[in-house]
């Protein structure tokens, strides 16, 4: 365990080494690379800030919606997809060939939806976070052992009844995983559509302080997405599957 | 058209109690798009909301912020605002020759004398003129900066010139300041710190080019709803913004809120309107010099051609122009 | 055939139910042009925009993006495997790039890398770079102590175990890994050409929208979704062509 610790506070400080090296060398417009003198001071600034707490507060509740929104959404397709062969090979790959698009070139289409408020944002960060977990659900659908299949029908239990009691504690592992992969994207695109039009929420504060040029309080903000980002990532982490010992 | 209301609501009602702090009361609302914050002349909204001009006219601004560019644009077409301030005149043609649902309220900006180019100190640039071989910045192809830049070049007499669309003033500025571009282009007062320490040099300003001066370059666009069916809210904003142009001419409180809103001193404000942002060039009013602005639009090829006249009147709405 | 067939039919209904909603005015033409509209439009995307050079320019980046993605993932990944110490202290890290919007810190890798190829490359890079690194460190945990044990008595060295044993028994998680890192990358570097308006594909998009010429600009997503395409049958082979291996 100390040997772990060890390793982690040797990385982090050699990281953060090399930072302050790159910012001081000069070669990188000073702008750019502010020192951690001046992060630090700006993190505090930022975060300490009574508007923060709304800022915060409005991302966060557009990306938690968009997870639950998506997730859902995501599950239903992957068990509708990932159900039949045929259903499976006709759409499983039509789910793979759209994915990577991105999708913020949609933004417009989803404000006649659903107006410039946070909805939108939240319908972008659900349409970024549907194709992980759909992919990833429709492939853990392949792998539900056929024994516990049978077995329930032998049982004579209803399709519905199935789907609660077999398919769907099977799928958890799958969702979770979905859904970590789904965070990152989810989080890209609330944040970018921010960034686009909005007038609340970390991407928007992080965007002005860009155009104000206060780059140490941009960073300040990036900094605290990504921490969120990596304590939801590591939460996810920590969810134990019914019934078994292993983590995900 | 597919109803929003219905989608909106129901995440609405689900999304946000922050929603709920918008201030109640008899003043009609007015969604506005506002394009490059903190700029002098897309700041009037805020400004006037702030003396209390639109809500005297009954009127409760919310203001909502883009990345600039077309997104403005986007915000008003796509219906989720009623305006937007400081929409690109080339992108509102391209839009107006497909018929989408836009129209231009009024001119909100003639010439280019807010933009000028600037060097690293040292590197020999002092001019247009020795921008040979160089290369220079524009935000992106077919804003006035770009058409701006090419007359200044032109004019200098210079042809090997290599344009290039940098995006924003602060990621051009900190493009210019790693060496990656030559010349780089600005909007105040992003800049202004560096060319006072002396680390950058002024090259050229829009203001040199005088067939431009008269040309309306960015707009106050709306939707057709907003000008056809809410017209006496729309003249009322007109008045309201026209009377906030005048304010910040004559209060200097407004030069402190510029200079906090744009991080920059109270002299630096000064400069910046007094130098960049002639109180001429914010009038309201009919888009001037409209048909340049096509042919440089055609020229460009940002439009296959020129509006037909139909399309024009129905574009120019213009409710209402001062007289004074 | 049946698969692909229909996809194919549902693709055609989609658009048919598409093309008569705009028709009728259900939906305002100028803001979602129809199907027929953006296919009708696609020969100007050849002619007048230079897709094949774009796609090519869009292709190879994401290409690129995935090389570098493994050619730091796969070592990253068997690091986290071989050494317990190092699996348990950094791979939540890993873990934790993946969910980290990097794309934001795109006007960094501007100044830092330059307005070029480079950059796009870098950032789809570094996008891919921790699916890579976790499946392969996956795909190797997860070989069955039995075969090592066998291939041990058998008196296999450290370099046949590791061809003969650990690789094959590896390669489908890390072909899964390679198509995870392909789409990521492929998404980011179209993603930053969009907003960075430079590249192939993805500043395409950005320069159709900002002409408001929709059609046009869904045409080139749809080529987008095509490269996608590509890269996942072209993943598809190379796994089939490896496994037997």
């Amino acid at each position: 365990m100390n040997r772990v610790l060890a390793m982690r506070a040797g990385a982090a400080l050699s990281l953060l080494a090399l930072w302050e090296a790159a910012s001081a060398s000069g070669w990188f417009y000073r702008g750019v690379l502010p020192s951690i003198s001046q992060i630090g001071p700006a993190v505090v600034r930022v975060v300490g800030d009574p508007a923060f707490a709304r800022h915060l507060g409005t991302t966060a509740m557009e990306v938690g919606l968009a997870l639950l929104i998506g997730g859902a959404l995501g599950v239903v397709v992957g068990i509708l997809v990932g159900g039949g062969r045929w259903l499976r090979a006709a759409y499983e790959p039509a789910l793979h060939y759209l994915a990577p698009t991105p999708k913020i070139i949609f933004l417009p289409i989803l404000i006649v939806l659903f107006g410039v408020g946070p909805s939108s944002k939240t319908a972008m960060g659900a349409l970024s976070c549907f194709f992980p977990v759909a992919l990833s659900v429709a492939s853990g659908m392949a792998l539900i052992d056929p024994v516990h299949l049978r077995v329930a029908r032998s049982f004579g239990l209803s399709r519905w009844r199935t789907i609660r009691s077999v398919v769907l504690p099977s799928l958890v592992g799958p969702l979770v995983t979905g859904l970590r992969l789904g965070l990152g994207v989810a989080v890209i695109g609330c944040l970018l559509s921010e960034i686009k039009l909005s007038n609340r929420g970390l991407g928007f504060l992080a965007i002005q302080f860009y155009g104000q040029f206060r780059i140490p309080e941009m960073y300040a903000v990036l900094l605290v997405v990504f921490a969120l980002a990596g304590l939801g990532n590591a939460l996810f982490g920590r969810i134990r599957l019914p019934g078994s010992t292993i983590r995900t | 058209m597919i109803t929003r209301r219905t989608l909106g609501a129901t995440i609405g009602a689900l999304a946000l109690p922050a929603l709920l702090s918008r201030p109640v009361g008899a003043a009609e609302p007015v969604k506005v798009a506002v394009g490059q914050r903190g700029a002098w002349d897309t700041s009037v909204c805020a400004f006037g909301d702030r003396m209390g001009f639109f809500q005297e006219a009954g009127l409760s601004l919310e203001l909502l912020f883009t990345d600039g560019g077309t997104e403005t644009q986007q915000a008003v077409v796509s219906g989720g605002t009623d305006v937007g301030v400081g929409a690109g005149m080339l992108a509102i043609l391209g839009a107006a020759v497909r018929n989408a649902p836009v129209r231009i309220l009024s001119s909100n900006f003639r010439g280019a004398s807010d933009t000028f180019w600037y060097a690293r100190a040292g590197a020999g640039i002092a001019s247009f003129k020795d921008a040979g071989g160089k290369t220079f910045a524009y935000s992106t192809n077919g804003s006035s900066s770009n058409l701006v830049s090419l007359k200044l070049l032109q004019l200098a007499g210079v042809t090997t010139a290599k344009g290039v669309p940098t995006g924003n003033p602060v990621a051009t500025l900190t493009q210019v300041m790693s060496g990656q571009i030559d010349i780089g282009y600005s909007l105040p007062p992003i800049g202004f710190p560096d060319m006072e320490a002396g680390r950058l040099v002024f090259v050229g300003s829009g203001r040199e080019v005088a067939e431009f001066r008269d040309q309306t370059v960015r707009c106050l666009i709306c939707t057709p709803a907003f000008v056809e069916q809410r017209r006496d809210t729309a003249t009322r904003f007109l008045q309201a913004y026209h009377k906030t142009i005048g304010a910040m001419y004559t209060e200097d409180r407004v030069l402190d809120w510029f200079a906090e809103g744009a991080n920059a001193t109270h002299a630096q404000a000064v400069r910046a309107r007094s130098e960049f942002y002639p109180q001429s060039a914010m009038a309201l009013g009919p888009p001037g010099n409209l048909a340049l602005s096509q042919q440089q639009a055609v020229e460009l090829k940002r439009i296959p051609r020129t509006l037909t006249a139909e399309q024009e009147t129905r574009l120019v709405q213009v409710p209402w122009t001062p007289t004074a | 055939m049946r698969g692909p067939a229909l996809l194919v039919a549902t693709v055609v209904a989609l658009g048919l139910v598409w093309e008569a909603a705009a028709f009728f005015g259900w939906v305002d033409g100028a803001i979602v042009p129809p199907p027929g509209e953006v296919l009708a439009g696609i020969p100007a995307l050849f002619t007048d925009e230079d897709l094949v050079h774009r796609f090519a320019t869009t292709f190879l980046e994401a290409f690129a993006a995935a090389g570098l993605a493994a050619s730091v993932g796969v070592p990253l990944g068997l690091w986290l495997h071989a050494s317990r110490a190092a699996g348990v202290a950094f791979t939540p890290w890993v873990a934790a790039i993946a969910a980290a919007p990097l794309v934001l810190l795109y006007p960094l890798f501007l100044v830092i890398v330059g307005r070029n190829m480079g950059t796009i490359i870098l950032m789809g890079g570094v996008a891919g770079l921790p699916a890579m690194a976790l499946k392969t460190k996956e795909g190797f945990d997860g070989v069955p102590p039995v075969l090592l044990r066998v291939a041990r008595s058998f008196g296999f060295g450290r370099w046949e175990m590791f061809r003969k044993v650990l690789l094959p028994s590896a390669v489908p998680t890390l072909a899964n890994g390679l198509r995870l890192a392909l789409v990521f990358a492929l998404i980011n570097v179209v993603g930053v050409e969009f907003l960075v308006n430079f590249g192939g594909l993805g500043q395409l998009i950005a320069d159709l929208s900002d002409r408001y010429e929709l059609a046009l600009m869904y045409g080139a997503v749809l080529f987008v979704i095509l490269v996608s395409t590509v890269f996942f049958v072209l993943t598809e082979r190379l796994e089939r062509w490896i496994r037997p291996a």
